[in-house]
């Protein structure tokens, strides 16, 4: 125990960096996938076609394999963003090609009927959307979008691969000084429990709030 | 003209995924693994231009008598197994690295490897298992492995956990920066710098005394870190002497500054109750140094960067935690 006690500013940063990595690719990653869900359902032909591919690619690339190419192959061409900031715009937008397959079956649980009724009152494609079928698909699937919401703050481990000290980076510091390996990735282990089972508690709070009984 | 109605399982957009994974993953097999476009082993062009030591170091080498291995010993366990079971790396030029041609392991650590092997078993039969750095204590203390051969830098810490045999090798850590760079020469520059290190490396808890104030970036793999440094992500790259001795001749964009400004000595990693094969162990280790063996090693695989020849070996038991 006291491998974990007497570094536990070590901690606090890498959880402190986990915690904003999570909170801002959550933000972005939502952001994303509700444009890339738009897309797979609009009524152009391209805009479907790039909606699939963005899934498509980014849902079958492995995450590790796309942070590394953009931290060291962009700098080739000469575009170079922090560390920090490289891996928030990668797993934001691996993690928005997950959001949005779950925001695309929310938005196909919603009636037919209602998006014809919206067309018929006269709303454009894009209010019919915004006032009708977000809300209500969105609702639908509250559940699943925090499971990935709970896997995007898995998923953040990995930019310790590139530089980024948060959480696991820390106890990976925290375990040179000690070699205390299994106290030290316990502690770092129930971190992410307390951080995962909040974004749960989070999640069933809004599922009872705002879910359609139907 | 619902907004709902989905079609995409047109064969248009199936064979336009197709592609774009295809132009992905080949963007990925350039730059993913290493990040540098040719990849290149280091090597002594005059031992043969591959790093790695002669067949007839290996036939030479020393094997234990029958009274050298008591029954019920773990070195008899390991001589009715075949084989010995290592704990080290496969991404470690000139230490460990696993030629992807042949898929042999060449290196100073897997050559020592090998050579414990030949001497317990009377053949260089080695099964390596890869370990992370944050695992190799644990694993030693499950009996996962009979020992590790990772540069495993012999702390009292760690000593508390397993044992050291040894050091077998000692060496330091020194600062790498761009080659157009002259205002780095030596690790004192590096005050207030942003420094780049090897994640899980002794430059973690190092720099800190070594340069105060300066900031560190930590990456998972050497060839990562060496690119990081080539595309100014950080002023300077602190890591093992050898290793990078070795990333300034593959890459002609960087140079090593100043002398080693501190000293590692690495330890075989063995299971700390069984004080019989550490003894084991260390006499091996006795009769490769007083024999030369040792120094042919070292020769065949880190004396191809670093200048001179081979050094004297460390003393056994002279670090502190050994």
């Amino acid at each position: 125990m006291d491998a974990l006690t007497a570094h536990l500013s070590e901690f606090g940063h890498g959880l402190v960096t986990t915690v904003e990595l999570t909170v801002v690719t959550t933000v972005g990653a939502m952001l994303l996938g509700i444009v890339v869900a738009t897309l797979r359902i609009a009524p152009v032909p391209l805009l479907r076609a790039i909606g699939t591919a963005y899934v498509e690619v980014f849902q079958n690339l492995p995450l590790l394999a796309l942070l590394v190419l953009f931290v060291f192959a962009l700098p080739t061409i000469g575009i170079t963003f922090p560390l920090f900031t490289s891996a928030a715009i990668v797993i934001a937008v691996y993690e928005g090609a997950y959001l949005a397959e779950a925001i695309r079956a929310g938005i196909n649980t919603v009636g037919v009927g209602q998006a014809e009724a919206a067309r018929a009152i006269g709303l454009t494609f894009g209010q019919s959307l915004r006032h009708v079928i977000l809300p209500q698909g969105l609702r639908a699937v509250i559940q699943p979008i925090g499971n990935i919401c709970i896997a995007l703050l898995m998923n953040t481990s990995l930019a310790a691969a590139v530089g980024v000290v948060e959480l696991t980076q820390a106890a990976n510091n925290v375990n040179l000084v000690e070699a205390q390996p299994i106290a030290v990735f316990t502690g770092a282990g129930l971190a992410y429990m307390l951080l995962a089972l909040i974004i749960g508690q989070v999640t069933g709070l809004l599922e009872r709030r705002l879910a359609i009984v139907r | 003209m619902s907004i709902l109605k989905m079609n995409f399982t047109g064969r248009r957009s199936l064979a336009l995924t197709a592609t774009a994974v295809a132009v992905a993953l080949a963007a990925t097999g350039c730059g993913g693994d290493s990040g540098s476009s040719a990849p290149t082993l280091p090597g002594n062009p005059g031992m043969g231009g591959d790093g790695v030591i002669a067949q007839s170091v290996y036939d030479a080498a020393p094997v234990a008598t029958d009274a050298d291995i008591p029954a019920g010993s773990t070195m008899e366990a390991i001589r009715k197994r075949g084989y010995l079971n290592i704990g080290g790396s496969l991404d470690a030029p000139l230490l460990g690295q696993q030629n992807p041609v042949s898929g042999t392991i060449e290196g100073f650590d897997a050559d020592m490897a090998k050579l414990l092997a030949k001497y317990i078993i009377g053949k260089p039969e080695v099964k390596t298992t890869t370990i992370g750095t944050q695992t190799r204590e644990a694993m030693l203390q499950a009996k996962s492995v009979d020992a590790v051969f990772q540069t495993y830098t012999i702390t009292p810490q760690r000593a508390t956990q397993i044992a050291f045999a040894g050091p077998y090798l000692t060496s330091g850590l020194a600062v790498g920066v761009r080659k157009d760079d002259t205002a780095i020469k030596s690790v004192k520059d590096l005050a207030g710098k942003t420094v780049i290190v090897g994640a899980n490396t002794p430059a973690v808890t190092a720099l800190p005394s070594a340069a105060p104030g300066s900031k560190q970036i930590a990456f998972g793999t050497d060839p990562q870190a060496l690119q990081a440094l080539l595309q100014k992500r950080g002023d300077a790259y602190v890591q093992d002497f050898t290793l990078l001795a070795s990333g300034a001749k593959a890459n002609p964009g960087m140079k090593v500054v100043g002398e080693p400004f501190t000293t590692e000595a690495y330890g075989i990693g063995l299971n700390r109750e069984d004080t019989q094969f550490k003894e084991f162990v260390n006499n091996w280790l006795k009769k490769i140094q007083a024999d030369g063996t040792w120094a042919k090693v070292w020769e065949g695989t880190l004396g191809s960067v670093v200048e001179g020849g081979a050094p004297t070996p460390p003393a056994l038991g002279s670090a502190d935690g050994s």
